[in-house]
């Protein structure tokens, strides 16, 4: 065991005078605890990140017993022991006197900011009385519940069914649902990207070089320097993905997808296609090219302001470069209304150039199972998944069930901005409580002012967080998670072209009076009567019934932090089908062409690659072709507002970390300098911006790095409770100035508005 | 790109601030006063009478560097730790040789000193040092010469301090060392008439106070010469060095040179040269073209210390 | 031999993520409002579509003829055997000569110890334990380089006998010891 300092831990951290006083104000803050010995587990413990929603495989060394060093874990190739600032900055979180450490209770009106210190008997207690007896009132499913999606998940929608609300959320909505909901829609599943084999990549805005995502980001810059591939970049803002990219093309934000159908126009009308391919894996493909035929780059470009000889010529480099070539299908950030077509053409190009399973293109990934079929014998073991027998039959349907469109969303993590509607509107029923787990709508749903309101009108709001967050702020009560760097969790599959494992694990002891997520929902399980559903005593018999009491293989996973097996594979890349069944003597004989292709399967109604969808078209009539549909997003004297992701904070669970507030506090607006001139506007001034639903006051940051009808800010900054004493009142709240509205048939939130802005 | 590096404050070019412009000035002041003193008293007829200019000037020595050296030790972050330079020599260091230079200089200044007022020390109550000027007294020449040429040193050392930093073209001439000599003179003969005028009763028509008030004008148009040659070395370097002449005419130094170093320390005195003869000789004319002179030159040692940092090649 | 540390900073990689920075402070201990180093992304530069960011590593640049060495009176500030700039806390009384002569303006009093402080390249932490500095080990991209440009089969040695580089303000005669890849597009801006 290594002593830490507490007084010399907190000066690491980061702790000034000011901030340091104001904290000890705040109850159940770490600030306001009695001094403690701290203790390291171990000299160096390899563990998962949760910096982000990414979770990058970790190694935490306890530097000279003073501090905590975390980098990557080399286990894992992609990654390259590699870790990005928000990563590395996880000791600032953990030793921040701001933090959370004991469980808090409203004491004044809801985000009034009075707390009072509680137990945890006595908060689990309240909640389950209150919650018991909404159930009875107005049923389980008056009950919503939320959390960040990952390991967390599992622990809160657990408990959800066991009490028997199908209301179940995760983020998704208000950031990848899009991308994995066309996906479902065309694959049947969700698809991974092989940046790092790409000869040519385009890119519509995915900008993993500030969000970053450590596999694909490496991924990307070696296919870029070591390997020579080009970049083109399709973004309203010079971001650095931008400035990385062979070509920038400062697209008019919202219209991506009328580039990329005109990308397929010109892969389908000049026959670039893989005719092939398509043939054999695809549906649906004639009604597309109908479609597509209307959507020339001359078209795309009257729509988009890139260039159509530009398109032209992009396309066809494309081409020549296939199969080893992508049109990365993006992340974050809902563009447009149109977000599910604007996905599905993304999809839709790959598709054309016959990239799928195959390098430097798109694939679907290689679980234990699947894999150990091919290979003919266990390469990599399988886990199994603690089911629990009995669970409650939900009848109920979710809130955002009446809405049959979004069908393919309601196991991807739901439309979280239901709740909205459901509470303020009872729509389609009344929601009368609200359990979240490491959340931060009031940031991350759209029309701050809406989700204000919801917040307010619930009988039950209960946070379980590290900090009092914007949201965390109206909860009743509010629980203290242990961070990750005190946590341990069940074995996690990272499966990619070959099977793996990781793991979560603490590095620290526990600081304060925290938790980990799975025992807080656990005991809150208990305290509401539904102890049956709970048939493992801690998270280390929750381990061994996934590794069926292999005691060996856990301990090498906890020894590894990270353990992958055999070698990757791609099933219609000859290469490493060959090198697969090279080093496995009873694997599957390729087909005559050398690849497993034939062992394809896709989890679509048709059971095939569908370009063109009845499923969609019976779950939202007229939407079953990619067709591309005109929308307004700003009003004509308004200025486009977008957002973005910066390299040193999250959307909105960052902001107030120590190390990381004082990196960056501020989102200054990226302004055109002749929009910028004609209101008499420097950077540095301040400005305001004027939206249907709110208005926000800032600074400027005068760029050319963005069009002129167009300005940019990163997420996540301008919290408005008192609470968060480094975020607060700092930047621009995005959430603010964006009206709430729903994409169809993928339920995102959308994420462009028209704004009017001004000096102040 | 907003700022996603965290605090810039470190990076301030402007390190050295007002109190190091002090001690730059109050070094000046003590090596120009003593020169000015020792000068004159050697070009005196009489050597036998201690004038009011060498006893200002005693005054003024020994005063003007212990001030000044104060300044130096409550800036450094470690005051209390000051001693260590006085160990630790790195004669790489401008600053080493000063201190060394300084080392030596305060004590003889001391003694200088005890020696010049011994008729003036039993009215301070300091009687008791009389008994050392008599023992020093034998050794005058020897600490005379030492001391002058120790004065030189200092008075270019000042200058020398900044011009080593070879990041800032503005300091980093070889005209700086003369420069800080030369308006240390200027400060000096200033600081030796106030004091002489004010403490000695000496009138402003002695001997002495008009020969004195006579090297005003050559060492004014030294320093102009000095400054115009600085500013065209600049402007004929180029590069960085040409950025650094909007010093003259940007922000609040610029403001601080014109109306400070040139408005009041050059043009004030050599406007009350044209004043006529009996104006121009009043005690209180001459205390104001004095102070006025002080005024100047601690407004190039701000100038020069803060332009100077501002423009960073 | 003595070792030649070099680094080489690859401004085509560099994403200005900060990465470096966060790992430099949580290996170093570096207090709240100090820093030895952050890249800046400054820019962008250029009329569009053709602009470019600059990726600036402000750091100690590990200077052979160092400035904040010959100015320091004390002998605080040093050269090591292998040729990296170091600090004598105990000598050091903090005149702020060395801060202030720093072409770089890399250097800054250290809150806590009230010593000159700077990037040593972690010298005393990761380098004493055989590893690499700490910006190194952590870069996402790597776009960093570290080692001994005197062993010829080292990786920063092949690197500077091969690609472009160039160093900061090598004009004033430092002769700088981290060197630059310049970006394709931005080209070299010393």
């Amino acid at each position: 065991m290594i002593q830490l300092n507490r007084r010399h831990f907190l000066k690491g951290a980061g702790a000034s005078g000011a901030t340091c006083a104001l904290a000890s104000l705040l109850p159940g803050s770490l600030a306001a605890i009695e001094k403690q010995p701290l203790k390291g587990i171990a000299s160096e413990v390899a563990s998962i990140c949760e910096m982000c929603s990414t979770r990058c495989p970790i190694k935490a060394r306890i530097v000279d017993g003073k501090n905590v060093f975390i980098s990557g874990n080399k286990e894992a190739k992609s990654f390259g022991g590699k870790v990005c600032a928000r990563g590395g900055a996880g000791h600032s979180l953990l030793y921040d006197p701001q933090r959370i450490v004991k469980p808090l209770k409203r004491a004044g009106e809801r985000g009034e900011g009075k707390w009072t210190e509680i137990s945890w008997d006595d908060a689990y207690q309240f909640i389950a009385d209150k919650l018991n007896t909404i159930k009875q009132q107005h049923g389980a499913e008056s009950v919503a519940f939320s959390s960040k999606s990952g390991s967390l998940d599992g622990h809160v929608f657990h408990l959800a069914a066991a009490f028997g609300t199908p209301n179940t959320f995760t983020h998704a909505s208000t950031c990848p649902g899009a991308y994995e909901v066309a996906a479902k829609a065309m694959f049947g599943t969700k698809m991974k990207r092989d940046l790092g084999n790409s000869e040519y990549i385009i890119n519509f805005g995915h900008n993993i070089y500030e969000g970053i995502n450590m596999s694909e980001t490496r991924g990307m810059m070696q296919a870029q320097m070591d390997k020579g591939a080009k970049l083109v970049v399709f973004e309203p803002r010079f971001s650095v993905v931008a400035d990385k990219a062979d070509e920038w093309h400062a697209i008019r934000p919202g219209t991506d997808v009328s580039v990329a159908l005109a990308l397929c126009h010109v892969l389908i009308y000049d026959n670039l296609y893989d005719s092939k391919f398509v043939e054999q894996f695809v549906v649906g493909f004639d009604e597309f090219a109908a479609e597509v035929k209307q959507y020339t780059p001359e078209w795309a470009e009257s729509v988009s302001d890139v260039s159509a000889t530009a398109i032209r010529r992009i396309a066809h480099e494309y081409a020549s470069h296939a199969p080893h070539a992508v049109v990365d299908f993006g992340h974050r950030a809902t563009f447009t209304p149109e977000e599910f077509d604007m996905r599905r053409a993304i999809y839709a190009a790959n598709i054309l150039i016959g990239n799928i399973e195959r390098k430097g293109g798109i694939y679907m990934g290689q679980k234990a199972s699947g894999y150990n079929k091919f290979a003919g014998e266990a390469v990599a073991p399988e886990l199994s998944t603690p089911g629990v027998e009995g669970m409650p039959k939900i009848s109920a349907m979710r809130i955002d069930q009446v809405e049959k469109q979004y069908k393919l969303m309601w196991s991807s993590g739901g439309v979280y901005q239901t709740i909205i509607d459901a509470t303020l509107e009872a729509k389609p029923y009344q929601l009368k409580a609200w359990i979240m787990s490491r959340t931060n709508p009031m940031q991350t749903l759209t029309d701050r002012a809406k989700v204000e309101k919801t917040l307010k009108a619930m009988e039950l709001v209960v946070c379980c967080d590290l900090y009092i967050s914007e949201t965390a702020a109206y909860a009743d009560i509010i629980l203290p998670e242990s961070t990750y760097l005190e946590r341990d969790e069940e074995i996690a599959d990272k499966s990619g072209k070959n099977p793996a494992y990781y793991v979560r694990q603490r590095a620290v002891e526990t600081i304060g009076n925290t938790r980990p997520s799975w025992q807080i929902f656990k005991e809150l399980g208990h305290a509401l009567g539904l102890e049956k559903f709970y048939p493992w005593e801690n998270i280390e018999t929750l381990q061994l019934m996934q590794v069926n009491r292999d005691h060996s293989l856990l301990a090498h996973i906890k020894k590894m932090g990270y353990v992958s097996y055999g070698k990757p594979l791609m099933l219609r890349e000859p290469s490493m089908v060959a090198e697969f069944i090279n080093s496995y003597p009873n694997a599957r004989h390729a087909d005559h062409d050398g690849s497993y292709a034939s062992a394809m399967t896709f989890k679509t109604p048709s059971g095939k690659i569908e370009l063109t969808s009845a499923q969609v078209e019976e779950m939202a009539p007229g939407r079953g072709v990619i067709k591309h549909r005109p929308v307004q997003l700003k009003q004509a004297d308004e200025l486009y507002f977008i957002q973005g992701k910066v390299a040193v904070h999250t959307n909105g669970a960052t902001h107030n970390i120590p190390l990381l507030a004082n990196l960056m506090s501020d989102n200054a607006i990226w302004i055109h300098p002749i929009t910028a001139g004609r209101l008499n506007i420097h950077s540095g001034d301040a400005i305001q911006l004027t939206s249907s639903v709110g208005s926000e006051e800032g600074t400027a940051l005068v760029t050319p790095g963005i069009r002129q009808d167009t300005v940019f800010a990163y997420m996540g900054f301008g919290s408005k409770n008192k609470e968060l004493v480094r975020a607060t009142g700092k930047g621009i709240h995005c959430g603010n100035l964006l009206p709430n509205a729903s994409a169809p048939v993928c339920g995102m939130t959308i994420h462009t508005t028209g704004v009017k802005l001004a000096k102040i | 790109m907003n700022n996603i590096w965290g605090d810039m404050a470190q990076y301030d070019p402007v390190v050295w601030n007002w109190i190091i412009a002090i001690y730059l000035f109050m070094a000046g002041l003590s090596a120009g006063s003593v020169l000015i003193g020792i000068g004159m008293r050697w070009y005196s007829k009489d050597k036998h009478i201690e004038s009011p200019i060498l006893k200002a000037s005693a005054i003024i020595g020994p005063v003007a560097i212990s001030l000044g050296l104060a300044c130096l030790v409550f800036d450094l972050t470690k005051p209390f730790h000051f001693w260590l330079i006085l160990i630790n020599y790195n004669f790489d260091s401008v600053m080493a040789i000063g201190v060394a230079a300084l080392l030596a200089y305060s004590p003889l200044g001391i003694a200088y000193s005890i020696i010049v007022l011994r008729d003036e020390l039993p009215k301070w109550k300091l009687g008791f040092l009389v008994p050392i000027s008599h023992l020093l007294m034998p050794f005058r020449k020897v600490i005379e010469i030492l001391l002058f040429a120790l004065a030189v040193g200092v008075g270019a050392y000042t200058g020398f301090l900044i011009s080593a930093m070879n990041a800032y073209p503005l300091l980093n001439t070889a005209i700086l060392p003369a420069l800080f000599l030369a308006s240390g003179l200027s400060a000096g003969a200033a600081g030796n008439l106030i004091v002489a005028l004010t403490c000695f009763n000496s009138t402003s028509h002695d001997d002495d106070v008009m020969k004195l008030h006579g090297l005003d004008l050559p060492v004014i148009i030294t320093e102009m010469m000095f400054l115009v040659m600085l500013f065209t070395s600049l402007y004929f370097t180029g590069g960085a060095a040409v950025d650094a002449l909007a010093s003259l005419t940007q922000d609040i130094w610029a403001s601080v040179f014109w109306y400070g170093v040139v408005g009041i320390g050059f043009c004030i005195p050599i406007l009350s040269m044209f004043l006529p003869s009996k104006a121009r000789h009043t005690k209180a004319m001459m205390l104001t073209v004095a102070c006025c002179s002080l005024t100047g030159v601690l407004a190039l040692r701000h100038f020069i210390i803060y332009a100077g940092q501002s423009y960073i090649s | 031999m003595n070792k030649r540390y070099v680094m080489v900073h690859d401004e085509n990689k560099c994403i200005g993520c900060q990465a470096c920075n966060v790992a430099c402070r949580s290996e170093n201990d570096v207090p709240e409002g100090v820093t030895r180093l952050q890249v800046r992304v400054e820019g962008p530069f250029g009329e569009a579509p053709n602009l470019h960011f600059k990726y600036h590593r402000v750091s100690c640049q590990q200077c052979e003829d160092a400035p904040c060495v010959t100015v320091c009176p004390t002998g605080a500030a040093y050269i090591d055997e292998n040729g990296l700039v170091s600090i004598h806390n105990d000598k050091c009384i903090g005149c702020m000569y060395c801060v202030a002569a720093c072409p770089y303006k890399v250097r800054f009093i250290n809150p806590i110890t009230k010593a000159a402080d700077k990037c040593n390249f972690c010298k005393d932490t990761r380098l004493a334990r055989g590893e690499q500095p700490a910006c190194v080990t952590v870069c996402p991209t790597d776009a960093l380089y570290f080692g001994d440009a005197n062993d010829s089969n080292s990786d920063v040695a092949k690197l500077l006998n091969t690609k472009v580089t160039y160093q900061d303000k090598t004009h004033l005669g430092t002769k700088p010891r981290v060197y630059r890849v310049p970006t394709k597009r931005g080209g070299i801006q010393s």
